[in-house]
């Protein structure tokens, strides 16, 4: 039932693995299925966490279009991570450049609103790449095309290599809840974090000359708002459908522990860089293919070699599952698997405050 | 009793080596190889690189190498030499370093871009020589650093990732970079202060050698932190004359002394017992 297997020295009174030396995990589950793409997580984040000189350039949540380049451009393939599940050896990894990233782009917003120019509102040069620069193209021929969104954001891994990779310990691990924080005073701008981070979630502002990333909203979950009240990540808090469900993987009441441990359908993204991931996402379903004459056939229409790709080989494994619950409801049965995904009970959907009293 | 001759013997040859090699030590690290010399002058025309002063300075070739790092790429560097020339007045200590660099890298503002760097490091207590690699808990070293993209620093470390920097640096830094392609070079001149302004600040007005090592970073290779080319520890003769530090020639021929009296001892011992039965 634990997710790790590397090593079980979990804590005693938990059959949840969490890193060495944290009292408890945050973690974040994302269910594939409901995004619709909209971007207003990626706003929400911006607008309180980036918005500095130097930080325009960064997204520390984006959704990118699966198939796809991605943000940075080709980030998976840009290395990182750890060379094996014993965490002694990290994998070499590159930086990105302005371009992977994309730039921000110059308008002719002067022209238009000021100068009466009828030209349409466009770049003005070199826009030749940029974040979801391949929005909506995916893969596969019609009638059998194909893709999904995938919002990201850092993982707060387990085994950081982000953390890892830095030679003055400016990154660490929070004791309390596991989020991954880069201190502004240590940091002296190297970006070997950068480099190492396989999911290239941790970015470097060309101003202050230091590394930020996510800091999954903890002055929001620390209840530093405005009234006193907690609040989960603004990304989470601000989605339309509500697909992200925030809490602790070792509440073993709580919705996130029962679909990542207990029915294994929440999968972490990209298990081979063997970061362990703290976020993980429900995997997308599509309908069947389609012939020439739109005629449904039981065929996969995102390739399942794909979605093995990207979550691992349990992607097999939870989609039978969830299909199975799926049938159940169906005919009627009961699916406590099939009320987790679709809870709205806010109460469930955020547990932030389980160990407060500890 | 031909036994214990054999080994009265060998204890005697052991000795020996033992001696000549606690003897030797210090004549090693003494060689003059790792002395840079320093003049002495009364007035100083020497802040900027290229001050008429410093035509009258000797210079050292100083040879680096990739620094022992865990960083990735750690021993691809690119700067393979520094001129060191050093010069003292009755109030401060002018350090000019020059060295060969194509490209004059001055910014950190892309995300791939790392600028070019130097830096002197000297021991905070300046009679004893810490860990070169930014020296130890218990040894700090004060680090005069610059970079073309944050200027002059004045650092404080306590062995690799602790590095520092002093709130209000009393170092100064000048510098130039001229000349075009293999050719260019860049000239950095450090000076400070002879008296340590306060605690953790390395006192330059020492009568004794005062030891010193070197880094440069070459930004267009992505060097940064432990990917550097380093010198070893080199000194100052402030004492004068070409000798090993004196404090750590003391403690080899204290050291030497010592175990000869212990062999000595033991072995009269070995044969007053021996040749007791
Ligand atoms: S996703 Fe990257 S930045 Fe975030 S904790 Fe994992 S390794 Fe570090
Ligand atoms: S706000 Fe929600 S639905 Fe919109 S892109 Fe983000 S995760 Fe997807």
């Amino acid at each position: 039932m634990s997710t790790d297997q590397q090593d079980d020295q979990g804590e005693e009174d938990t059959l949840v693995n969490v890193a060495d030396g944290v009292d408890h995990q945050v973690a974040m589950v994302m269910d594939l299925n409901k995004c619709i793409g909209c971007q207003t997580c990626t706003i929400a984040c911006k607008n309180l966490w980036t918005e500095d000189g130097g930080s325009e350039y960064m997204y520390w949540n984006n959704v990118e279009t699966k198939p796809g380049e991605g943000y940075p451009r080709g980030w998976e393939d840009s290395g990182g991570g750890w060379e094996s599940g014993e965490h002694s050896d990290r994998s070499p990894g590159e930086i990105p450049d302005e371009e992977d990233y994309g730039r921000a782009w110059e308008f002719n917003h002067e022209e238009i609103m000021y100068e009466g120019s009828d030209e349409p509102l466009r770049p003005r040069d070199g826009a030749e790449w940029g974040p979801n620069w391949d929005e909506d193209q995916g893969a596969g021929e019609y009638p059998n095309s194909y893709y999904f969104y995938l919002p990201r954001i850092c993982n707060h891994c387990t085994h950081p290599s982000c953390v890892e990779a830095c030679p003055r310990s400016a990154l660490y691990k929070r004791q309390e809840d596991g989020i991954v924080l880069v201190d502004q005073d240590r940091c002296r701008g190297y970006r070997y974090c950068v480099e190492g981070c396989p999911y290239k979630k941790v970015y470097y502002n060309t101003v202050s000359k230091k590394s930020e990333k996510c800091i999954f909203c903890y002055p929001r979950i620390e209840g530093e708002g405005p009234d006193g009240e907690t609040f989960a990540p603004a990304c989470a808090e601000e989605c339309p459908p509500q697909l992200r469900l925030v809490g602790f993987l070792d509440d073993e009441e709580g919705p996130i522990h029962k679909l990542v441990n207990e029915y294994e359908v929440a999968l972490p993204l990209h298990p081979e860089f063997r970061t362990q991931p703290n976020v993980y996402y429900i995997p997308p379903f599509a309908p069947g293919q389609h012939t020439e004459d739109g005629e449904t056939v039981d065929i996969d229409r995102i390739p399942r070699q794909y979605l093995r790709n990207l979550f691992g080989d349990g992607v097999d494994e939870a989609l039978d599952t969830i299909d199975a619950h799926r049938q159940r409801v169906r005919q009627g049965g009961d699916s406590e698997l099939m009320e987790l995904l679709q809870d709205k009970n806010p109460a469930k959907q955020y547990r932030l405050e389980v160990f407060d009293d500890e | 009793m031909a036994d214990h001759r054999r080994t009265l013997a060998l204890t005697a040859v052991l000795s020996a080596l033992i001696v000549v090699s606690t003897v030797a030590a210090p004549m090693v690290s003494a060689r003059p190889a790792h002395e840079i010399p320093v003049s002495e002058v009364s007035t100083a025309d020497l802040a900027e690189p290229d001050a008429d002063g410093w035509e009258e300075v000797p210079a050292s070739d100083v040879p680096l190498s990739s620094a022992p790092s865990s960083v990735p790429n750690a021993d691809d560097t690119s700067i393979e030499t520094v001129d060191v020339q050093a010069a003292r007045t009755d109030q401060r200590l002018y350090v000019r370093l020059e060295w060969q660099d194509a490209t004059r890298d001055m910014n950190a503002s892309a995300t791939r871009e790392f600028a070019d760097a130097v830096a002197v490091q000297f021991p905070v207590n300046t009679s004893s020589r810490p860990p070169i690699a930014m020296g130890g808990p218990d040894n700090r070293v004060n680090v005069w650093y610059w970079s073309g993209s944050t200027g002059t620093q004045e650092l404080l470390a306590g062995g690799a990732g602790s590095t520092t920097p002093f709130q209000n640096p009393t170092v100064q830094a000048n510098t130039s970079h001229s000349g075009t392609g293999g050719n260019a070079t860049w000239t950095v001149v450090y000076s400070r202060q002879l008296d340590a302004s306060s605690e953790n600040r390395t006192d330059l007005r020492t009568d004794g050698d005062l030891d010193v090592a070197f880094a440069v970073w070459n930004g267009s290779n992505g060097e940064r932190s432990g990917q550097k080319a380093v010198s070893e520890w080199h000194y100052y003769p402030f004492s004068g004359g070409p000798q090993g530090p004196p404090y750590e020639t003391l403690l080899w021929t204290l050291a030497g002394i010592a175990i000869v009296a212990v062999v000595g001892v033991t072995s009269f011992g070995i044969y007053r017992t021996r040749g007791a039965e």
